[in-house]
Formats: C-alpha cells, sequence, structure tokens
C-alpha cells in the first residue's frame, strides 16, 4: 500500500482535503441551522431600483448565472479544453478571479434576504431544493476558493469544486427566478 | 494599479462583504417576545373589525382578558393568526411573522386594559 503523499507544510493530501471539505459543510450546516432556527421576518429589507424585492433577487440570480457561465468558459479556457482564443491572454487567470468573486458578491443580497426574511422552507420539492441547494451553494464555495489557496492538492480538485459551485447556483436560479418568470400570468418583469 | 492587484482589492471587499452579510444576519434578529405598542396597531387595522376595537368579541371571539388562557402556548395562538382556524382567515400572506408576533403579544398583555 502506497503511503499517503504528504505536503510540504506536513498534511497529507487526504486530511488537506478532508479539513476543506469538513470546512465547506460547516458553512452549509451553520446556514442551514440558522435559516431554520431564526424566525422569518417576511420582511422585504431593499428593492433598490426595483420595484420589489422579488425582482431585485430574480434578476440579480439572473446576473450571477450569467456571470458564472462567463466563468465557467474562463475555466475551461484555462484548462485547454476551449482554444478560442488560440492565445491565452496573461490576464486571464485573474478575470476568472474577478468573475467568480462578483458571482458570490452579487448572491449575497438574495441570500440575505432569503435567510433573514424566508428562512429554511420545505412546503414543497421546489422550495426544498432551493433552500438546500442555497446552503449548499456557500458550503462548496467555500471549499472552492480553499482548494485555489491550498498546495499539493490533486488537481482534480478545483474543477470538480468549480463545477459543483456551478451546478448548485443553477440550482438555486431554476428553482427560483426561473420558476418566479415562468410561472407569472404577467410575464417577466423588467424592474 | 494592476489588474492583479485591482482583483485583490476586489477580493479583500468580497470578503468584507462576507462579514457584514454574517453580521446583519444575526443583528437584525427580531424579537423572540413581539412588541406590543407596535402589535396595537397591527390589531386596529386587522383585528379590530371582527373581535372589537377593545378586544371584548363581535363577529370573531372575546380576546381581551381571556386568550392568555385559551391559548397557554403562545405558538398555538400564533399558528392560529398565521394559518386560519374556522372562521378565523389565515393572516399569512397580509402580515409579516414580526407582525404576527406582535399583534399576538398585544393581545396577550395590552388589550382592553
Amino acid at each position: 500500500m502506497a503511503a499517503p503523499a504528504v505536503t510540504h507544510r506536513g498534511l497529507s493530501r487526504q486530511a488537506k482535503l478532508l479539513l476543506i471539505l469538513v470546512v465547506g459543510a460547516a458553512v452549509s450546516v451553520a446556514l442551514g441551522v440558522y435559516a431554520d432556527s431564526h424566525t422569518p421576518t417576511g420582511e422585504r429589507p431593499y428593492t433598490l431600483f426595483f420595484s420589489d424585492t422579488i425582482h431585485l433577487k430574480v434578476w440579480f440570480a439572473t446576473a450571477a448565472v450569467s456571470l458564472a457561465v462567463v466563468q465557467v468558459l474562463l475555466g475551461l479556457r484555462l484548462y485547454d479544453k476551449v482554444h478560442v482564443p488560440r492565445t491565452a491572454p496573461p490576464w486571464l487567470g485573474d478575470a476568472h478571479r474577478l468573475i467568480g468573486t462578483l458571482v458570490f458578491v452579487i448572491t449575497l443580497p438574495v441570500a440575505y434576504q432569503c435567510l433573514w426574511a424566508l428562512g429554511f422552507q420545505s412546503a414543497d420539492t421546489r422550495v426544498l431544493v432551493h433552500s438546500l441547494a442555497g446552503c449548499f451553494f456557500y458550503g462548496v464555495f467555500a471549499v472552492k476558493v480553499l482548494t485555489v489557496r491550498a498546495r499539493g492538492l490533486p488537481g482534480w480538485v478545483l474543477p470538480v469544486a468549480g463545477g459543483t459551485v456551478f451546478v448548485a447556483l443553477v440550482t438555486i436560479f431554476v428553482t427560483s427566478s426561473v420558476w418566479f418568470f415562468t410561472s407569472r400570468p404577467a410575464g417577466i418583469p423588467l424592474f | 494599479m494592476s489588474f492583479k492587484r485591482f482583483v485583490n482589492a476586489i477580493e479583500v471587499l468580497a470578503l468584507a462583504a462576507a462579514i457584514t452579510f454574517a453580521i446583519l444576519l444575526f443583528a437584525n434578529e427580531p424579537s423572540e417576545s413581539g412588541n406590543a405598542s407596535t402589535g396595537a396597531k397591527v390589531y386596529a387595522a386587522n383585528c379590530a373589525s371582527c373581535h372589537g376595537a377593545d378586544g371584548g368579541g363581535g363577529t370573531g371571539p372575546k380576546l381581551a382578558g381571556r386568550v392568555g388562557r385559551v391559548y397557554p402556548d403562545i405558538e398555538d395562538q400564533v399558528a392560529v393568526v398565521t394559518k386560519g382556524r374556522d372562521g378565523m382567515p389565515s393572516f399569512e400572506g397580509d402580515l409579516t411573522a414580526a407582525q404576527i408576533l406582535d399583534v399576538v403579544e398585544y393581545t396577550r398583555t395590552d388589550l382592553g386594559k
């Protein structure tokens, strides 16, 4: 049996990966516990230039998913899975970081209203999946960020973590914005 | 400023936003007991037409001086206001959870006094 690969800081790859996964799980569980135990206020604390908080949320979520698609394409270029542009510009990695950060920031006001005003709900399948995916998203996002910072992890960990973040975000989007856009008789609200 | 430094600065701001997000979740926690003075306004606007301005009853049952005995556990009364029961309508879509807690607190403390 091969000895576990030991990194220069003394932790084995497996231990480091396990530690990162535990942190991510803790983030998800903490959000779920908060959302479940906190008394939902039912309030709509901010609208910015939208006519309602729900409109702000669906459009912010749409913006986050749109940027996340760009983020995935940049990631594919970084891993040489696509070849457009033919020569990768030197700023590609930083652009990938910037867009990922923007996606995260855009989700915060949406998540705040969900957690604070609505809490964890399980009234039907859509709402339950949305609540679970919302908590999972920030946990796996933490895993992704820690994976980027950690050294010596297997090469597959980072793309898997990034892909899982994207899947979680799309799940949130489908169970909220897409549902909202398609279930409204009045059509899609611009603001 | 190079692009890398700009991205680093944005990441620091994002971290600050995340910390603020976590703090606000707990800083704005509503009171567990409700606010009776706010509840009085909610009562006047939503409940008085059926239960009477002084809680003495009308088309709905008397509440003043009685509701605490009918519902020893405040959660049971919150559930009735939230979900409705018999002739009592649900206020789930009309009032926030905090408003329901406030009006329930009012009916159990100051109503009719």
